[in-house]
């Protein structure tokens, strides 16, 4: 089962980051769309850990870390707990289409090192409001964010049926 | 006076958006429990606080739902404080009902909220009348809910003697050993869902991918190994697979999910007052599409028990969802024993 | 400080019923002051009924044992509460409640009865209620460390005993494990627990002993035992020490705890005089 198509907005802040490295890419990505929604989580136990997330399907592996700011690079391209999928699946899970435990049973969801770290992080995502990030998106991409979550999920019914 | 209304639907709330998403998908009630380890699904950024509490409440209670909050570990006696400050945080945010294991805790809701309603939880380990009228009497307990180690019988059985409402567990993540009377974990890793309110608890659990396969490991003791094409189930003792005298295999139970969807005509009929959804610890994606189904089948049942049946996509949606994609019916189905 | 005593534990496994008759008459002529006696696993277990133990306990006491009935942990039928009332019926012995039930038909026939490790008695308020309703002796949860043991205020009248030796019990279910490991259901068992006077071995897919199958009861893999750290016992509030059965060399293992107790044996030289009748890994976690 397909997403619909990527994202476009998406898509072109991608393809406006071509020059940076890998993870500087992923982490300015994860501060445009999502940092303002998520700033006013519990971050203080997570101060100093790093995170991998690992792109199945591309290869790519971001390394950052929390700040009061904003999501920061690691350059020495280390990580206390690693988070591997595919882009598409990570897709579902930030727009809620499926549960981690979900794609963890069927081996979609891999999280190496630091288990506690990582299911920290699950458990404060979870805890945000899908439409407290749709409020923090840009307009453009909130429409469509909207959109493919809808259309995801009309999917998944017709799916069952 | 009315009798209470049968077969409620009450679904986990690890968050407040999976609480939000328990009551707007139909569930009659939520259970939820605090941050910390007063409740067995004490797992790290999980559960509620004071603020998202408040909320929650505010939010079921205006759609006409019930809270119900856990506070079913057992209390020690260096931290017996913060059971008594939880019981009097759930009194004073107006909570419908706890749901207790410890008796001494018990006694302290008694004493300091006369009025406060008293569920045993699970983890009390009642299987018999004769144990959970020991709580009705002592304690005054309301309902009681029942470890998965019963036939519908012996269900029966209970529900026939006592005046206590029973609450069963209807779907989800399934304990194959008798609920407050397991500490494998404890013996692997020292944290025990009694005492710190967790099995498994991510700290001792490890994940990786070894040239053999992917090793799931708890405080260095390898639980399974899983080859890429097989499914993986929680990182739990008891789903583990193990060698007994030259045999590997899952020596206590497969990766499976509880799902009694087709026994609850019978469960109708036995006058069970509740239908429990296991999964604090899952997102809100699978509270929305578990309360669902059982909102609709809950409601099938009501309409016309005699000519209930399963639907197909039913099975499927939950399937889909559930440890080990593979369900079973139990301890309520004799020959699982 | 009290002379420490020492207790037989109820028999965890399923014997043939010579060799558990055999066990019970030898024990009569070990150093222990208390034996527990009766069928805390499975109900199917038949070879010894409740008569049989009811009969034992009589030929035990009068040898100057305290005898103590102990009551099944899991309840799941009728006919099982009607062999819990027979034991709480009996009137003479004390019973080891090892459920809420027991403690409800204990207190309501006002007998004495010991807190089994089963109840989760984890904190003063809960044994204080127990205490008030008729418990004069407690067993706190196998998992509870010392240091939590040596915390808790325990009432007056009420004794403390830890399990001290054998395979911890450490989880119970509705399904029978050794029946599963011979593709059998538990209805159907044949009873194999009977060819398993041990338990059966559990290893990680590493080869680690890690835990032992009895029936529908899981216990440890390693064999608990407090002989190797009796030094920590000094001081603290134990009361007895409850040594578990095995089928071999248990008189040998109640002469080196009663040798320990009596301060007859220095602990440091216990793990040696142990070493070969314990069947299994030694282990001192909790």
């Amino acid at each position: 089962m397909r997403l619909p198509n990527f994202p476009q907005p998406l898509a072109r802040v991608l393809r406006r980051l071509p020059a940076l490295p890998a993870s500087a890419s992923l982490v300015a990505l994860l501060n445009l769309v999502a940092w303002k929604s998520l700033k006013d989580l519990d971050w203080a136990p997570l101060r100093g850990r790093r995170f991998c997330v690992h792109l199945r399907d591309t290869g790519l592996r971001a390394y950052f870390s929390v700040s009061r700011h904003g999501f920061v690079t690691e350059v020495n391209e280390q990580a206390d707990v690693t988070f591997t999928a595919t882009t598409e699946d990570f897709a579902r899970l930030a727009l809620r289409v499926d549960d981690p435990d979900t794609l963890f049973f069927n081996r979609r969801l891999l999280i190496e090192g630091n288990t506690d770290l990582g299911l920290r992080v699950k458990n404060m995502l979870d805890a945000v409001e899908l439409e407290t990030v749709m409020q923090h998106l840009p307009a453009a991409l909130s429409r469509v964010v909207a959109n493919v979550r809808l259309k995801a999920q009309q999917r998944e019914i017709a799916g069952a049926h | 006076m009315l009798p209470e209304p049968l077969l409620e639907l009450i679904c986990p709330a690890g968050s407040l958006p999976a609480l939000k998403a328990a009551v707007d998908h139909g569930a009659d009630g939520v259970y939820l429990g605090l941050k910390d380890n007063t409740n067995a699904r004490n797992f790290s950024g999980l559960n509620f606080d004071e603020k998202s509490l408040a909320e929650g409440i505010r939010y079921a209670q205006a759609k006409g739902r019930k809270v119900l909050m856990a506070l079913n570990t057992y209390p020690q006696p260096a931290t017996l404080s913060r059971w008594h400050a939880a019981v009097d945080k759930a009194t004073e945010l107006g909570v419908d009902a706890v749901i207790l294991a410890d008796p001494g805790l018990m006694a302290y809701a008694n004493r300091t909220h006369p009025d406060l309603r008293l569920h045993l939880s699970v983890q009390g380990s009642a299987t018999s009348y004769e144990a959970v009228n020991f709580y009705r009497e002592r304690f005054g307990i309301r309902r009681a809910v029942l470890p998965r180690v019963l036939s519908l019988p012996q269900v029966e059985n209970v529900i026939r003697n006592t005046e206590a409402e029973i609450e069963l567990f209807g779907f989800g993540g399934l304990c194959v050993m008798v609920e407050g009377r397991c500490l494998l974990s404890s013996y692997a890793c020292g944290d025990s869902p009694n005492t710190f309110g967790a099995c498994s608890p991510g700290h001792a659990v490890r994940w990786q991918q070894t040239d053999k396969g992917m090793e799931t490991r708890l405080n260095g003791i390898l639980i399974d190994r899983y080859a890429d094409n097989e499914k993986a189930g929680y990182p739990t003792l008891c789903k583990g697979r193990f060698e007994v005298q030259g045999d590997t295999y899952y020596a206590l139970e497969e990766p499976t999910s509880l799902n009694t969807l087709e026994m609850l005509p019978e469960m109708h009929r036995l006058g069970v007052a509740a239908i429990k959804i296991e999964g604090r610890q899952r997102s809100p994606a699978y509270v929305a599409q578990v309360t669902q189904v059982w909102r609709a089948a809950i409601d099938a049942v009501k309409k016309s028990a005699a000519t209930f049946a399963v639907q197909p996509a039913w099975h499927a949606q939950l399937d889909k969802i559930s440890e080990g994609s593979m369900h079973t019916l139990g301890a309520y189905y004799r020959p699982w024993k | 400080m009290e002379m420490m005593k020492l207790s037989l534990g109820p028999l965890l496994y399923y014997w043939s019923r010579e060799d558990t008759l055999a066990f019970y008459g030898e024990a009569a002529g070990w150093p222990v002051d208390i034996i527990y006696l009766g069928e805390t696993v499975c109900s199917r277990r038949h070879l010894i009924r409740v008569q049989d133990w009811l009969d034992l306990a009589a030929t035990l006491a009068d040898t100057g044992k305290e005898v103590v009935l102990s009551s099944q942990t899991l309840i799941e039928s009728e006919s099982d509460l009607k062999m819990l009332r027979k034991l709480v019926g009996q009137g003479r012995f004390k019973v080891e409640a090892n459920e809420f039930g027991a403690v409800r038909l204990c207190a309501e026939a006002k007998l004495p009865f010991v807190a089994g490790p089963t109840l989760n008695v984890y904190n003063p308020e809960t044994l204080a209620m127990l205490s008030e309703s008729g418990a004069v002796r407690w067993v706190p949860p196998v998992e509870m460390p010392r240091d939590m043991i040596a915390a808790m205020p325990v009432p007056e009248n009420v004794e403390t005993e830890v399990f001290a030796y054998g395979r911890l019990p450490l989880a119970f279910s509705a399904r029978c494990f050794t029946a599963r490991h011979y593709n059998l259901q538990k209805d159907d068992c044949q009873f194999k627990c009977l060819e398993h006077p041990d338990g059966l071995t559990l290893r990680t897919r590493e080869a680690q002993d890690f835990l032992t199958l009895n029936g529908i009861q899981t216990q440890s893999g390693k064999v608990h035992s407090l002989a190797h750290r009796y030094a920590d016992l000094d001081g603290s509030k134990v009361d007895v020490l409850r040594l578990s059965p095995q089928l071999r060399h248990m008189g040998r293992v109640v002469e080196v705890f009663r040798q320990l107790a009596d301060g007859a044996l220095n602990a440091k030289d216990a793990p040696g005089r142990l070493d070969r009748l314990i069947p299994g890994q030694p282990y001192d976690g909790y």
